[in-house]
């Protein structure tokens, strides 16, 4: 069975389009949806129900949760202030336009989804706005995926797709408490992987194409997808509906503009 | 450098507390410093004696440093100064009542200085925190799972990790483990690199005033990373009181 994952769209149709079509010439047999469906994009209300439409299974991302809550989140929600600054702009427009059934159907998305040994997340089991990126230290990543009880976790969120296998993990404890006898522990897991989905519709791998991922169940083999699709015209649908420009400028280089999270683990307390 | 006494849940037991403070002025190896790890107080009459105990220790004992607990943190939320708005996971544990209890238990003028609490505090290689670095109410025991454990670590990267959530008195340590990482991208692909975690160890130090007559709190000494825990026996019938005629 093939296993199509994809994570966000933010309101580009175009990149949707072309995902789902390029999806049908892989003949994938399942699509799931990694959350991030609205934001920066100039479509938010026609990508949600084309998912709606399909009858994509989706978990709620980090966008679509700010939308349905309103922004509290901290400044850690993004790679620096400036995007951050920016990412008001984007979050007010979005709210603005967006219909309200669309509003609700966001509200109602699960936080994670599973199937079988997968399990699909937007950010990390911990939460919707950790950033898992491949550069993680080894036993943290190895912890995020244990948490879920899975083999594969799929995640989104970084907009950069890669396929992280932890293999042959294993730790040595000693336990000694009051009353009870020191006792030696040894934990092992077996193979373990981390899947980024990488981004549809707002891609940062230093290209504009649209990425996903392929699981192919039965050959038990991922495949990372890359997608030229006609980005141009959703750059001008940015400028057009009065979007800031610069989301049109990385959208047409794959970019997330030279900045990077301070630390990309922390996780806001409120 | 000296050691250091670390210790939580005094509960608002006064008592507990003075039998801790005596058995930490006993010890030959003198001790530096003195942490308390939150739930300095609960929703007794006594947390408000405790507190001004906790703020002005005698001349011949160090100035604590205290971080926020579990009771403290609830109590913060009854006054709108907490991290969340609602005071649910109290409620839940023990009942509504309970909300009136603590506002009533804790004088006004107390909550400044409960606010004033770090959340956690961090010294040397050592976190020093109630629950763990994702919250209060996070509990770590000797059960806890090995990977769980590292998680809580790595957070901070803190070599230990002191705590006091579950009450208990233990010292987990991971001695070593490994695992083989290999990433792929759009662009390359790395070849297998086997990454390999340092020792690391989780301390439960104990509860001070939950037990009526009993206290238990670690002992900690930083240049040979040992650690000692003490349980202190106090209260009629426990030796400390002379004999009536
Ligand atoms: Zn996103
Ligand atoms: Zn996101």
């Amino acid at each position: 069975m093939k296993v199509a994952v994809m994570s966000c769209i933010h309101g580009n149709y175009e990149a949707l389009n072309a995902v789902l079509s390029d999806i049908d010439d892989q003949s994938a047999d399942k699509i799931y949806c990694l959350g991030d469906l609205v934001g920066y994009g100039p479509h938010p209300n026609a990508v949600v129900e084309m998912i709606r439409a399909l009858d994509i299974p989706t978990c709620q991302g980090c966008w679509d949760e700010d939308i349905v809550e309103g922004l509290n989140s901290c400044e850690c929600s993004y790679p620096s202030v400036l995007a951050e600054k920016r990412g008001k702009q984007a979050h007010e427009w979005t709210d603005q336009v967006i219909h309200p059934e669309v509003r609700e159907f966001l509200a109602q998305l699960p936080l994670s989804l599973r199937d079988d040994n997968l399990c699909f997340v937007h950010g990390s089991p911990h939460n919707q706005h950790e950033y898992l990126m491949p550069e993680v230290d080894a036993f943290v990543a190895l912890e995020r995926v244990l948490v879920t009880g899975a083999d594969i976790l799929f995640c989104g969120h970084t907009h950069v797709p890669y396929v992280r296998s932890l293999d042959a993990g294993q730790l040595q404890i000693r336990v000694k408490s009051t009353g009870t006898t020191e006792r030696d522990v040894s934990f092992s897991a077996p193979l373990k992987r981390i899947v980024n989905a990488g981004s549809v519709g707002e891609p940062r791998h230093g290209r504009p194409n649209a990425t996903y991922v392929i699981y192919n169940t039965d050959a038990d083999q991922i495949t990372l997808r890359e997608v030229e699709y006609d980005y141009q015209k959703t750059c001008a649908a940015i400028i057009d509906n009065g979007l800031p420009p610069i989301f049109a400028w990385r959208l047409a280089r794959g970019l997330e503009f030279a900045e990077r999270a301070d630390d990309p683990t922390h996780v806001c307390e409120r | 450098m000296n050691d250091w006494a670390i210790l939580s849940g005094i509960e608002g037991n006064l008592a507990a507390y003075e039998a801790v403070l005596a058995d930490i002025k006993r010890q030959r190896q003198p001790v530096e410093e003195l942490y308390i790890l939150g739930d300095v107080i609960a929703p007794t009459a006594e947390s408000e004696q405790v507190i001004q105990r906790v703020r002005s220790p005698q001349q011949n004992e160090p100035m604590p440093q205290v971080c926020q607990g579990w009771w403290e943190e609830q109590l913060l939320i009854l006054h709108g100064l907490g991290r969340t708005g609602e005071p649910t996971e109290l409620i839940e544990r023990y009942g509504i009542t309970m909300v009136k209890t603590l506002w009533d238990a804790i004088p006004r003028e107390m909550v400044e200085w409960v606010r004033s609490l770090d959340f956690g505090l961090f010294e040397l290689d050592c976190l020093l925190i109630h629950g763990s670095s994702v919250s209060v109410s996070d509990q770590l025991t000797p059960d806890t799972p090995a990977m769980q454990m590292l998680d809580r670590l790595m957070r901070m990267e803190a070599n230990t990790l002191f705590c006091g959530r579950s009450g208990l008195t233990f010292q987990y340590e991971i001695q070593q483990g490994t695992v083989t990482s290999s990433l792929t991208t759009l662009d390359r692909s790395n070849s297998p690199q086997a990454i390999a975690v340092k020792p690391r160890q989780v301390v439960g130090v104990g509860n001070v005033g939950r037990l009526p007559g009993q206290a238990s709190y670690a002992l900690y000494r930083p240049n040979s990373n040992q650690v000692e825990f003490r349980t202190v026996r106090y209260g009629a019938g426990k030796g400390f009181q002379r004999a009536s005629p």
